[in-house]
């Protein structure tokens, strides 16, 4: 293991598909220190999902490190997978079964049980405004309700790190609010958070650093402030990103 | 475990709440096996027991004439018809009639057809007086072939077709030897006058005693249902192939398994928990299709399903034949990447083992090449234990062999899925 503050180091990291000869991921190096908001933003194509599924132990690198507190995948899969939660962008949960259902099957998954596993699932329900709603099914839930559902089955054990993936995606306002603002509460008890969004506005008041990539390289890195300030023509993040990643219509 | 057991928890609340899923998986196997089991009761019915019209048309009106009329009204397997509308149907109606498929058969007895044999059976007789160098007795000696035209349904089966023919051989042969002794008898009683003659008496000197070989004292009688049930159980469970590779795909496809996949406890335990479920659904699966077959079928005419002593046999049966289907479930869940992909690769391939295995046409009567390749459908491995079981009486010993061959089935298939999955990693 080693001792070191950075929660998550990658060294000289590429991934090629199989069968493609342009990098997913292109050389990157990147340490995210424990607590940190750190954001993943870039345009469609650019890494961020690739990067996010090697980080979770999805699949691994082409070459390069990853340490996760410390740990590699190859060694401690199933102790690093039990002390991140991730949150992905899709409603990744099972629509037949009831909140509470599903928040106990995922508990159990991370070992959590009985009366532990009972009350955090009552107080995330209760903090995300869905005590209520405990008993229904996620199928007959709206959009946003969906979505906190699916951010609390991600940190209901609450792990070290937390990987959002678009985390606000397609949901109104309140639910939003209520998400950041318990993020940055739970940020705040000290877990780390990886981020990834489009929306540049948000990012920029919720991470404490940002990263832009593009084509699987890194094309700048800071606190959002800190580069908004290094160029006048800079306004805010969405200006820096514009300009770095080009206005250029991208597919996945 | 407690992972295990949670996950065995909410793969059962996913399939109870699936209530559309739910009647499919248990009331289709048993529409299935109850419909397949009426329909083949037919071809194990006696030729009597369907009676099918036939068609005589007798020209001869003698002797060959009337032991062919008269062994088809006797054997009770025809209903001949010689007659519409108060006429004698004619040779073109017959071919007509047969033509359009209302009748299955049509003979034709020609005319002169008797003495046609008679001169035949005189010639015979007299060749062998001249061996011994006694003149020939008998006159009207020309030999000649007799042409009995028969008109066949091109839709008829060969089976039925062959029945038919062995009959009207038996008709004949016997006619002739009949022929053969009277008239020998005469050309005897020409050469000694002073003897009385012989008189022909049929006599059978050979019985055929039928008993259906079994390890067991008890003799069970094959039927439609103790052919079927078994048959149909088996191909009714692979069909658990096609919700479960369902299951996993949709848990692809809706995100969770990407959840699962971050989350501590391996593929391995997901996996398993579905097949434990899946195997439990089989294994009710089996037991309704049984009860079926033991309730049921009797209510409609059919034969009741003797399930026979060997219980603890069955069980083990049922429960490898269910693991094969789940294993080849997960792999084929596991590699498909779309809905259509995994039901029509699965719906096919069970059809094509199930063929190969022997469930509609028996795997004896295949060419060779197909019969080595039928050994390695897991239906023929299930189908051999279930009729070991049903038909000849099996024990546990008995099915071991076939049993184990499912077990291996289900690993081997369980470690596609793993390395597949492992594979997918290193994309």
């Amino acid at each position: 293991m080693q001792e070191n503050q950075h929660i998550i180091e990658l060294k000289y990291l590429s991934k090629y598909y199989k069968g493609s000869n342009i990098p997913a991921i292109d050389n990157i190096n990147l340490n995210i220190d424990k607590g940190e908001i750190y954001g993943l933003l870039g345009p469609n194509g650019a890494g961020k999902t690739t990067t996010i599924s090697i980080l979770c132990g999805l699949f691994g690198p082409t070459s390069g490190n990853v340490f996760i507190d410390g740990m590699e995948f190859q060694h401690s899969s199933e102790k690093i997978k039990s002390i991140i939660g991730v949150v992905p962008q899709e409603i990744a949960l099972y629509p037949s079964l009831t909140a509470k259902e599903n928040l106990t099957f995922f508990g159990h998954l991370y070992g959590l049980k009985g009366k532990h596993l009972k009350t955090r699932i009552d107080e995330c329900l209760e903090l995300f405004g869905l005590e209520k709603n405990a008993n229904r099914r996620i199928k007959t839930f709206s959009g946003g309700m969906k979505r906190r559902i699916n951010l609390i089955a991600g940190i209901l054990h609450k792990p070290k790190i937390i990987y959002l993936d678009e985390p606000t995606v397609g949901i109104d306002v309140q639910s939003r609010t209520v998400i950041l603002e318990h993020l940055k509460n739970i940020n705040k008890e000290g877990t780390t958070i990886i981020y990834t969004s489009h929306y540049m506005e948000e990012a920029e008041n919720f991470c404490s650093r940002v990263a832009i990539i593009d084509q699987g390289k890194i094309l700048t890195e800071g606190k959002p402030k800190e580069l908004i300030a290094g160029k006048e023509e800079y306004t805010d993040l969405e200006s820096i990103f514009l300009n770095i990643t080009g206005r250029a219509l991208r597919d996945e | 475990m407690l992972r295990l057991l949670s996950s065995i928890y909410k793969e059962l609340l996913v399939l109870i709440r699936d209530r559309a899923g739910l009647a499919i998986l248990f009331i289709m196997p048993l529409v299935l096996i109850l419909i397949m089991t009426v329909i083949q009761d037919a071809t194990f019915k006696t030729v009597k027991e369907v009676n099918i019209s036939m068609i005589l048309v007798n020209n001869d009106k003698d002797s060959l004439g009337e032991a062919i009329s008269d062994g088809l009204y006797a054997s009770e397997f025809f209903q001949i018809v010689e007659e519409i509308n108060g006429e004698k149907i004619t040779e073109e109606t017959a071919k007509e009639l047969v033509a359009k498929g209302n009748y299955k058969i049509g003979i034709i007895i020609p005319e002169r057809a008797t003495d046609a044999i008679r001169g035949n059976v005189n010639a015979l007789i007299n060749k062998s007086f001249k061996s011994f160098n006694i003149p020939g007795v008998k006159k009207r000696t020309k030999k000649s072939t007799i042409d009995v035209t028969i008109y066949i349904d091109p839709a008829i089966s060969n089976s039925f077709k062959n029945m038919v023919m062995s009959s009207l051989e038996e008709f004949t042969s016997q006619l002739e030897i009949e022929m053969f002794f009277r008239n020998f008898s005469e050309a005897m009683a020409q050469l000694m006058p002073d003897q009385k003659p012989i008189k022909f008496e049929s006599f059978e000197t050979i019985k055929y005693q039928e008993v259906y070989a079994s390890t067991t004292e008890k003799e069970i009688l094959p039927n439609s249902v103790q052919h079927n049930v078994p048959a149909w159980t088996m191909f009714a469970m692979f069909f658990i192939v096609l919700p479960l590779a369902g299951n996993i795909i949709k848990e692809r496809d809706d995100g969770s398994a990407f959840r699962l996949k971050t989350m501590p406890g391996s593929f391995v335990t997901v996996m398993f928990s579905k097949i434990f479920v899946f195997l439990g659904v089989s294994f009710v699966q089996f037991i309704l299709m049984l009860m079926v077959g033991v309730y049921i079928m009797p209510a409609l005419g059919l034969p009741q399903l003797e399930i026979g002593p060997h219980k603890i046999a069955l069980g083990v049966m049922a429960l490898s034949s269910g693991l094969a289907a789940t294993g080849y479930g997960v792999a084929i869940g596991t590699i498909a990447t779309t809905h259509e992909q995994a039901a029509t690769f699965g719906a096919v391939s069970i059809i094509i083992f199930a063929a190969l295995g022997g469930i509609w046409v028996p795997v004896y009567v295949m060419p060779h090449t197909i019969k080595i390749i039928s050994q390695f459908s897991p239906l023929h491995w299930g189908l051999n234990g279930f009729y070991d079981i049903f038909l000849r009486g099996g024990d546990l010993m008995v099915v071991l062999a076939e049993a184990g061959k499912l077990l291996i089935f289900f690993v081997i298939m369980l470690g596609i899925a793993i390395v597949y999955n492992n594979y997918n990693k290193t994309k």
